[in-house]
């Protein structure tokens, strides 16, 4: 009875109240930063006394801003190759391969997930202040590789289990090479896991803040240093058009995520 | 698994059944993980027992002072009201979500999906916006006639409490969904055709059946606020710290790395603890939210 909509009587329009409301206040605050990026008003008043562009012209005139977004897709289009092709590798002997601890080890792979971020921040800022890698666009790349991998081995590791072996071994007894087994009929079979891997590690450094605060230098920083800057010391509406960019790209990727899934799946 | 010959095996017949297999796979990325995560990490915490001095005065002065006792506070309340309120918002909507027709649902996940995917910065900056002294909710709330002075939302632990639980919700709501639509409606069905009551159907079938996956979602949020650094620190102000922002201090504005390696090693501790508890008591696959 309870579990069954139309038996619920009134009890019904109260959970759909909640509901409705709950996704209201979900939904509500990113309409309001769209909203906001449009509205004239120096300082936010909502509703807005008129609408502009302003903020949109000042962003993508501003050097910093463009050079920050640059380096913010140079380095998760980097960690995005680097996190897919590992996580590759590692799947094929997580999955298949047979020694000790092979549990515990995937175990481990998925730690820096469940660790606060801040911890592995200050202990890798600690490191590469070290040798050096601090500020410096390797020390980004090899940063968010740790925080993205976990995607990217929970994805693959995940589409290999669900990929009957026995395909690729009927490959390889019609003469086709292991290898050749592997790329021409295993890859096809798992790039639904692929994608997911490719599109959670993109965002999963594209989004990236505290290890980054960590990384950056007056010369390198990321989007989201950027932005994080900029609000310490106002609320500038030029990070309004900034975040609706940043949803913009969210939405698009989701959509494109969502499409190629059903497609892949196939 | 093939459940004839091993094809591969065969194809190279230097590789013995016996001996272990996929190990070199494997070997690229924990030698990355060890050096550029474990590494760091372990190195971070023996820090906090060596600087400035070998021994345990670092967690003597951070357990032992009322600044930062006060810290640790902040953090477990936050933490715990951000946990109630999560729990207490995604019950009904999880809830409402298994059994809702599902053109409909799919709308909500959609927004659920949404939200917890666009980008931390800019849903901490949207209730930057909305909460300050002239901000839409306070004008709302005057309007209304409900308030006659501006409240104060930000700045302090109310807006960290807001902004937080507004990143949490999907995060119980998502798991919960899955606990609820898992259950047979049928319990239900009979304990209503016994004669139970709606309330009673609801107190003592539907919630001691989902209690499970609430307790793991609500772990689950509990120890992630734990260690919330973004949005404590934009939405709180400098004077309502919690423990993150106290080890991001410790080490960027005081460089007092032992003091940094001391706080971090509490967090750390807390949180493996309650993610050993978490896995012990609800198995492995409710633990991570995406």
């Amino acid at each position: 009875m309870l579990l069954n909509f139309d038996r619920l009587g009134w009890w019904r329009y109260v959970l759909l109240a909640i509901t409705v409301l709950t996704a209201a206040f979900l939904l509500l605050p990113i309409l309001f930063i769209a909203a906001l990026s449009f509205g004239s008003s120096q300082w936010l008043i909502f509703p807005p006394p008129g609408w502009t562009w302003r903020w949109y012209a000042e962003l993508l005139s501003d050097p910093q801003w463009l050079a920050s977004a640059w380096t913010s897709f140079k380095i998760a289009a980097i960690v995005t190759v680097l996190s897919v092709l590992l996580g590759l590798v590692t799947s094929f002997g997580l999955v298949r391969g047979k020694f000790m601890f092979r549990d515990a080890l995937k175990a481990l792979f998925l730690t820096p997930m469940i660790l606060p971020v801040v911890v592995f921040a200050v202990a890798l800022y600690a490191f590469f202040l070290r040798i050096g890698l601090g500020g410096t666009l390797v020390g980004f790349v090899l940063s968010h590789l740790v925080l993205a991998l976990p995607f990217s081995i929970l994805s693959i590791t995940g589409a290999l289990e669900g990929f009957d072996k026995s395909i690729e071994d009927a490959a390889v007894l019609c003469g086709a090479s292991p290898l050749e087994a592997k790329i021409r009929v295993t890859l096809p079979a798992i790039s639904h896991g692929l994608f997911s891997a490719a599109v959670f590690s993109f965002l999963t450094s594209w989004d990236e803040v505290v290890v980054a605060i960590f990384m950056a230098s007056p010369t390198l920083q990321t989007l989201p240093v950027k932005v994080w800057a900029t609000l310490r010391q106002d609320l500038t509406p030029v990070v309004a058009a900034a975040s609706t960019l940043l949803i913009l790209l969210t939405v698009m990727l989701m959509t494109l995520a969502a499409t190629v899934r059903k497609v892949l799946k196939k | 698994m093939s459940t004839y010959i091993d094809v591969a095996d065969e194809a190279a017949p230097a590789r013995k059944a016996a001996r272990p297999t996929g190990f070199a796979q494997v070997a690229p990325a924990l030698a990355f993980v060890a050096i550029f995560f474990i590494f760091p990490v372990i190195a971070l915490l023996l820090r906090s027992v060596m600087e400035p001095a070998f021994g345990f005065g670092n967690y003597a002065e951070l357990l032992g002072s009322e600044t930062y006792l006060k810290i640790f506070g902040n953090t477990f309340i936050v933490s715990g009201v951000v946990t109630v309120l999560s729990l207490l918002i995604g019950f009904p909507v999880a809830w409402t979500l298994a059994i809702m027709p599902a053109r409909w649902s799919s709308v909500v996940f959609a927004i659920l999906l949404l939200s917890m995917w666009t980008n931390l910065l800019a849903r901490t900056y949207a209730w930057m916006v909305l909460l300050q002294r002239t901000g839409l909710i306070n004008k709302v709330l005057i309007g209304m006639g409900l308030i006659d002075k501006p409240l104060a939302l930000v700045n302090n632990l109310t807006g960290v409490m807001i902004g937080m639980t507004y990143i949490m919700l999907p995060f119980i709501i998502l798991p919960l969904h899955g606990v609820i639509k898992k259950i047979d409606p049928a319990v239900l069905q009979a304990a209503a055709l016994c004669g139970a009551s709606r309330l009673q159907c609801l107190t003592r079938i539907l919630i001691p059946l989902a209690a499970p996956g609430m307790m793991a979602g609500a772990l689950m949020v509990f120890v992630m606020s734990l260690g919330y650094y973004v949005t404590p620190s934009l939405l709180g102000g400098t004077a309502n710290m919690m423990l993150a922002e106290l080890i991001a201090q410790f080490v960027q504005s005081l460089v007092n790395w032992g003091m940094g390696g001391a706080a971090a090693f509490v967090l750390l501790v807390v949180t493996l603890t309650l993610y050993a508890v978490q896995l012990r008591l609800f198995g492995v696959q409710n633990t991570g939210g995406r």
